[in-house]
């Protein structure tokens, strides 16, 4: 087993860090899958069985490294997976925003450890300083890879474009301060409804005009627990009631810069997030519904 | 008005909420308040305990559209709490447009707010309301004003953030002799002392025939720190009943004025 990784670029370099940044908001640990062509990061919940994991990140590496050398386990393995703390790494990775270079690499210390020389510039003098991080892993067997699969997923409903990830972030921390479930709405008009209901307050947050990626309707609604709203057409409307801390971590992505996000939603059963880089990075978030 | 909206106890638009969600915030002690429109404009009132009263004041000229129906009562009681969360929905950054409208008794309060910056986002909401507790009435007209000051808002919150946290309790001795004002707060093991005469920077006036001395409950004195955050100057009026009652105007960049007003209660002598 052999990694080996250079990344020069200060854009790619800064978005390193914040996608490693968010990942750690969302979870203690996560696990890097490193692949021929990409990278990947992949949370999954600990008790997660048939479930998808929470979040799907791909990096391809030809647009992040100026050099990527690997080699995996034996000619059926080609791949490397790493069990890593993700604040660890968030940590490591924070001075990368002001780095002229980084070398990630795989070594044996005590225990296996992801190496990262970090070469930061010096403000006072031409001359640069080294910094040398090194991170434990586990080295995921291979009897375990099957966990980090691919997420397999069932056809969503509709996938909506989402308003800027900033303006939904305040409005989903406002809402996440009296209710603790946030009901997610989107009809195939382009329009998308956050709606929390509480004994002391019914807020519901409407957006429209947005683009309607797909929409595989008509919704059956036949065994819904009465959300009529008498003078709309529901068949063209799913919904997902989603835990609002997990939604609000998802949107505090918005620190990447992204030039697209989608939200896909099963109705009542889950909901995918995906954001979109320039520079062609893919983070997916799964939320899966609440069902009573 | 012929929106079909006539026929509600009271509706109310303004172009911007964040000056009323500053005002409230600074008064939201408690989780809920009474809600009250009066033709000449809306008031909020907290109360902490039977000590503390606090109301914000918005005169009516502050809406670009205000009514109220002169023939029914227009009060109920509503969570505070919500009721700032929703006025902020959008982020302090953002400057939205408010709507308001209460049909009758019973019926939630209903606002629609929509930012300025962004035209394809509106959020609406409902708040329950609940038939309010009557209000104290501490305004005494048989108790007459024995002091009278207006102080520095910013200045006065920088004294009360100096004394010592652990205090419970505050007196304010005024006199008409140097040092006209002087703070003694008392704790555990110390007692501390504050000299304010009429000639500090602070005070903008002074008045004050009789010597006098009370004593509150420092935390109730600290429930004042938000609304002075947020207003230039406060005027401090002590009653010969004791009750002390603090009035501030907030800092607005418009002429348009809102106002805040605790009542605070004394200490009795033990």
């Amino acid at each position: 087993m052999k990694f080996r990784a250079v990344m020069i670029d200060t854009g790619p370099m800064r978005e390193f860090s914040n996608i490693v940044t968010t990942i750690s908001k969302l979870s203690k640990e996560c696990v890097m899958r490193l692949s021929d062509d990409k990278l990947y990061f992949i949370v999954s919940e600990d008790n997660s069985g048939p479930t998808p994991p929470v979040l799907w990140c791909e990096i391809p590496q030809d647009m992040f490294f100026s050099e990527y050398q690997m080699i995996g386990i034996d000619e059926d393995h080609k791949d490397i997976y790493l069990g890593v703390v993700s604040a660890n790494l968030a940590r490591s990775l924070m001075t990368l925003k002001s780095a002229k270079c980084l070398k990630i690499k795989l070594t044996k210390k005590q225990c296996p450890c992801l190496t990262l020389e970090i070469e930061m510039p010096s403000s006072t003098s031409q001359q640069t300083r080294q910094v040398t991080h090194d991170i434990p892993v586990i080295v995921v067997p291979r009897k375990l890879w099957s966990e980090f699969q691919e997420p397999r997923v069932p056809q969503p409903d509709i996938s909506i474009e989402l308003p800027t990830l900033k303006q939904l972030r305040t409005t989903v921390d406002r809402m996440r301060t009296m209710s603790p479930e946030i009901v997610i709405r989107a009809s195939s008009e382009g329009r998308l409804t956050l709606q929390i209901k509480t004994s002391m307050a019914k807020v519901s947050t409407r957006f429209k005009d947005l683009r309607v990626e797909a929409f595989e309707g008509p919704i059956d609604h036949s065994d819904s627990e009465t959300e009529s709203q008498t003078n709309e057409d529901m068949s063209n409307v799913c919904y997902c009631r989603v835990d609002a801390k997990k939604f609000s971590i998802f949107l505090s992505a918005d620190q990447i810069s992204h030039n697209q996000t989608m939200c896909s939603i099963v109705h009542k059963k889950l909901i995918i997030l995906c954001l979109q880089t320039e520079e062609n990075v893919k983070l997916q978030f799964f939320i899966t519904g609440i069902v009573y | 008005m012929d929106d079909g909206t006539s026929e509600y106890y009271f509706t109310a638009s303004m172009d911007t909420g964040k000056s009323l969600y500053s005002l409230l915030k600074a008064i939201q002690f408690q989780e809920c308040a009474v809600f009250s429109a009066m033709s000449e404009g809306l008031k909020l009132t907290v109360e902490e305990g039977k000590c503390v009263q606090a109301s914000a004041y918005i005169p009516a000229d502050n809406f670009t559209e205000y009514h109220v129906r002169t023939d029914v009562d227009v009060m109920f009681k509503i969570s505070i709490a919500v009721l700032t969360e929703c006025l902020n929905i959008f982020g302090a950054s953002e400057e939205s447009s408010l709507k308001m409208y209460y049909r009758s008794e019973g019926s939630p309060l209903l606002l629609v707010l929509q930012p300025q910056s962004v035209h394809n986002v509106m959020t609406d909401c409902e708040i329950s309301t609940q038939t309010a507790n009557s209000v104290l009435e501490l305004k005494d007209e048989d108790a007459s004003e024995v002091a009278k000051l207006v102080l520095k808002a910013t200045a006065f919150l920088g004294l009360l953030a100096d004394l010592e946290r652990s205090c419970d309790i505050i007196e304010l001795n005024l006199s008409p002799d140097h040092p006209n004002v002087s703070i003694i707060t008392y704790g555990m093991q110390d007692r501390s002392c504050i000299d304010v005469p009429k000639s500090a920077d602070m005070v903008e006036s002074f008045s004050c025939d009789q010597p006098v001395t009370l004593k509150y409950q420092l935390p109730h004195i600290r429930l004042i720190m938000k609304a002075l955050a947020i207003s230039s100057k406060v005027v401090l009026r002590c009653s010969s009943n004791g009750i002390l009652l603090l009035q501030l105007k907030l800092e607005k960049e418009d002429q348009r004025q809102m106002f805040s007003e605790f009542y605070i209660l004394p200490l009795l002598d033990d």
